[in-house]
């Protein structure tokens, strides 16, 4: 069995790196004694696999992780041991018993939602969300393997609009593309005519094909 | 201020650098209580690798009436974010500015983060000379191992801890609590310092100098001032405080593992090894109290990694019952145990046999010198014979990857003992090879890194010149052809921020100035090569009129005056001059277990039975 487990990624730690959360998460399970499972070989290291690495600055208010176990255990105890030692602003909020055959969130995953609160000009960038989404073609550049090379955002934004004060934005997240939430930003400012203003962004699901959220509905 | 901050750290490289808020940080309410900002003058990264820091974290929070909080050196973004925004350099816990604090206490590790001592006092508001601090600013401590000749930095500290500050530490914070309680003015508070023991505050002397630059005399002003200043020690490691729960950063910390101090001090009586002088008695941690110690950090931390720290972790008298109850205790957690600078000449066989169960890490060995005679001249008590079958036995069970460590530059050094290092390294090699083929593990890699060697205060070497800039690059060019060896990689380093450190190791008060014009002229975080400024630095000694070979390559007569003989670090002078005789004579002092040296320290009671 593997426990699918949802958690926050908020506040300062919007600043740790994939790597660094990483090494969190792994020290946190270990320190909670649950049932992991380790890698064979000289260096073992603890199984745990995440849906979607987060870019450093952005918040996430339901991330997605994987643990396998070696013994099965409830949810309502996996939850309680794991938050027991996480810090605040990395709590787990959900924890699902999974069949290991179930697929790995990072493969089912195919969009993700986000939130936007520019510090200033959010009429200006509200009002130019029609007209942005109305172009043919919105391009950016990407850098790839094969160097850098011009792409296409348009196809990989499935929605975007004004909620109270933020823009709220659903994204494609898969290994057939996706989409930057901060560069869907700074494209949106360009469009508006407006030197991109501070903003905190805050991935706020992880979505399958039907758009339906990993951990279900 | 929030806000602001808030923004600066979006901008930032490593933001959690300056966050805190790791798993096992403590914050405590500060009302009624005496504080204290414990304070690296490097980078977060090093300053968490940093066992005495978790030690005093720990153990100064522990007391009901005493606080601690943490700061490091920023990076040079983060310096000009701060001052951009009008932002103080403040503690990672509450994220108060250092001024606030009752006492604001570095850490001196090595020479080059002098500069970042008056960096961060700049940053966090306070006054860098102690003459200019006002009875609000907080006293500015430093301890640590170059502390032991503070003279350097006189201008810029109130007072100074020589040796162990497990409890010296709480007597200080106590006495300026009670001090500022009872309304004392600030030289009151510095006088009842002085009467800790282990305490040197150096504005109750006065140094004066010969014409040629010599010191000339060093007196008391005040007689509440104790001239030699004894250090302090801690005579039962078991019962000083050690930390059950320490802060585990984020980002990734130099050496980001559980580290167990089990021994403290070293009798090798190796000449050139400062650390071997200060710290003595050996005193050892019990493998219970280790034990329970480890247990109660792998719990707390989830560390996946564990190291056991000492000067010579070889000497310890139970090292493999401690190493086997340590794999026992935690293989089933996936713990690996990392044994750093073993010494090569006993139980080490078994002792790696033991690691390889959990992981297998590289072999770092540290010959020091080439030959024979030198590393008799060093003392340095180890054998071609040991060192070799060393080497052997590790490649034999599966390690393909040695490290070996020696220095340049060594008093009574010969061509012949350099080109000694490229012949060790040619027999380790050969050693790898003499193992069959399907025996071995693939893939050789033997690193030979030569320092450029430093002659430090209190250690027999203390009277000997350092090499020229010149004659080091020459020595090294000679070992980078002597070493062109396949499967071998030779490391050096540019001799200037050595010959820096042998300026301030033995640096009396008028080096302050140099320091506190480097400072004017920009130099910070020296330690880092991309930031070192090394023709700032010969612009600061040009401009205050001091000469730095004077300080690095003159060699000193047998009595003169030194500027750290105001310290008793239980060995005399005349013990380290008589080891600098027979270093002389390349005669080797057995270590003291095996018989009394009488290097001084039974003058001390109850510190060591001779």
């Amino acid at each position: 069995m593997k426990m699918l487990v949802v958690f926050e990624k908020m506040g300062a730690h919007r600043f740790l790196g994939h790597l660094d959360l990483q090494r969190a998460m792994q020290r946190a399970l270990r320190r909670s004694g649950l049932p992991v499972t380790y890698s064979q070989g000289f260096n073992p290291h603890l199984q745990l696999s995440f849906a979607a690495p987060l870019s450093v600055g952005i918040q996430g208010e339901r991330e997605i992780m994987e643990v396998p176990l070696s013994e099965t255990i409830s949810e309502a105890d996996f939850l309680a041991k794991l938050n027991d030692t996480l810090p605040q602003n990395m709590k787990a909020k959900a924890a699902v018993l999974q069949e290991d055959k179930v697929a790995p969130a990072m493969a089912r995953m195919a969009a993700a939602t986000y939130v936007l609160r520019p510090d200033e000009h959010f009429e200006q960038l509200m009002a130019a969300v029609p007209g942005f989404l109305s172009q043919e073609r919105i391009p950016f550049m990407k850098r790839g393997k094969a160097g850098i090379r011009e792409e296409d955002l348009r196809p990989l934004i499935y929605n975007l609009m004004a909620k109270g004060d933020t823009l709220v934005t659903v994204l494609a997240t898969s290994s057939k593309g996706t989409a930057r939430a901060d560069l869907l930003f700074t494209s949106l400012c360009e469009f508006a005519g407006i030197a991109p203003p501070r903003c905190l962004i805050t991935r706020t699901a992880l979505l399958d094909e039907r758009f339906v959220p990993l951990e279900g509905a | 201020m929030q806000a602001r901050l808030e923004a600066l750290l979006e901008t930032v490289q490593k933001p959690s650098r300056y966050t805190g808020g790791e798993v096992n940080e403590i914050k405590k309410d500060w009302a009624g209580k005496t504080t204290c900002c414990f304070a690296f003058p490097d980078t977060y990264e090093v300053a968490m690798s940093h066992l005495g820091m978790k030690v005093l974290y720990e153990s100064i929070n522990a007391q009901e009436d005493l606080l601690c909080e943490r700061v490091m050196m920023p990076w040079t973004d983060m310096i000009e974010g701060l001052k951009e925004q009008g932002i103080p350099l403040y503690s990672l816990e509450s994220r108060r500015a250092l001024s606030a604090f009752d006492m604001v206490g570095f850490t001196l590790q090595y020479e080059m983060s002098y500069t970042d001592i008056l960096k961060m006092l700049e940053l966090g508001g306070i006054a860098l000379h102690n003459k200019d601090r006002d009875e609000n600013a907080p006293f500015v401590i430093a301890g640590g191992p170059c502390a032991f000749n503070p003279e350097p930095l006189a201008p810029f500290i109130d007072a100074f801890l020589l040796g162990d500050g497990e409890h010296a530490t709480n007597e200080m914070l106590r006495a300026i609590g009670a001090g500022r309680k009872a309304g004392k003015n600030r030289a009151a508070i510095l006088r009842d310092l002085a009467q800790i023991e282990g305490v040197y505050v150096p504005d109750l002397y006065e140094a004066t100098y010969h014409e040629d630059g010599r010191l000339a005399a060093f007196t008391p002003l005040d007689k509440s001032a104790p001239l030699p200043v004894k250090k302090r020690i801690e005579l039962d490691l078991n019962e000083a405080p050690f930390p059950t729960s320490i802060p585990v950063p984020y980002t990734q910390a130099v050496h980001d593992r559980i580290v167990l101090e089990i021994m403290r001090g070293c009798t090798r009586g190796c000449r050139f090894c400062q650390a071997g002088m200060l710290y003595r008695p050996v005193r050892e941690r019990s493998p219970e109290q280790l034990f329970a110690l480890a247990e109660q950090l792998v719990a707390a931390t989830g560390y996946e990694e564990m190291s056991l720290s000492s000067l010579s972790t070889g000497d310890y008298s139970q090292l493999l019952e401690l190493i086997k109850g340590l794999n026992e205790r935690f293989c089933d957690q996936r713990v690996s145990l990392s044994l750093p600078s073993l010494r090569i000449d006993n139980q080490l066989q078994e002792a790696l046999v033991d690691t390889a169960q959990v992981k297998k890490s590289g072999l770092t060995l540290a010959p020091e010198a080439g030959t024979q005679r030198l590393r008799d001249v060093i003392n340095k008590g180890v054998t071609e014979g040991d060192l070799l079958r060393t080497v052997s036995e590790a490649f034999a069970s599966g390690w393909n990857n040695v490290k070996l460590y020696f220095m340049i530059g060594l008093p009574y050094e010969t061509d012949e003992d350099l080109l000694g290092i490229a012949d060790l390294a040619r027999k380790v090699v050969n050693c790898y090879y003499a193992i069959p083929k399907g025996q071995r593990a693939r893939g050789l890699k033997v690193v030979v890194s030569a320092s450029t060697f430093v002659p430090k205060p209190m250690t027999p070497f203390q009277w000997a010149a350092q090499d020229t800039l010149e004659e080091i690059r020459r020595k090294q060019a000679l070992l980078r052809s002597a070493l062109n060896i396949k499967g071998v990689t030779f490391n050096w380093h540019d001799p200037e921020t050595s010959f820096l450190e042998a300026c301030f190791a033995r640096g009396d008060r008028r080096l302050a100035k140099v320091l506190y014009r480097a400072y004017e002229l920009g130099c910070l975080l020296d330690g880092w090569n991309e930031h070192f400024k090394y023709d700032a630095w010969m612009q600061a000694f040009t401009d205050t009129g001091l000469d730095p070979a004077f300080y690095a390559n003159r060699e000193r007569d047998k009595d003169e005056l030194m500027p750290w003989d105001l310290a008793d670090i239980g060995v005399t002078k005349k013990y380290l001059w008589r080891e600098n005789e027979r270093a002389r004579n390349a005669e080797v002092t057995p270590d003291c277990r095996l018989g009394c040296e009488g290097c001084g320290l039974t003058r001390f009671e109850g510190v060591c039975r001779g």
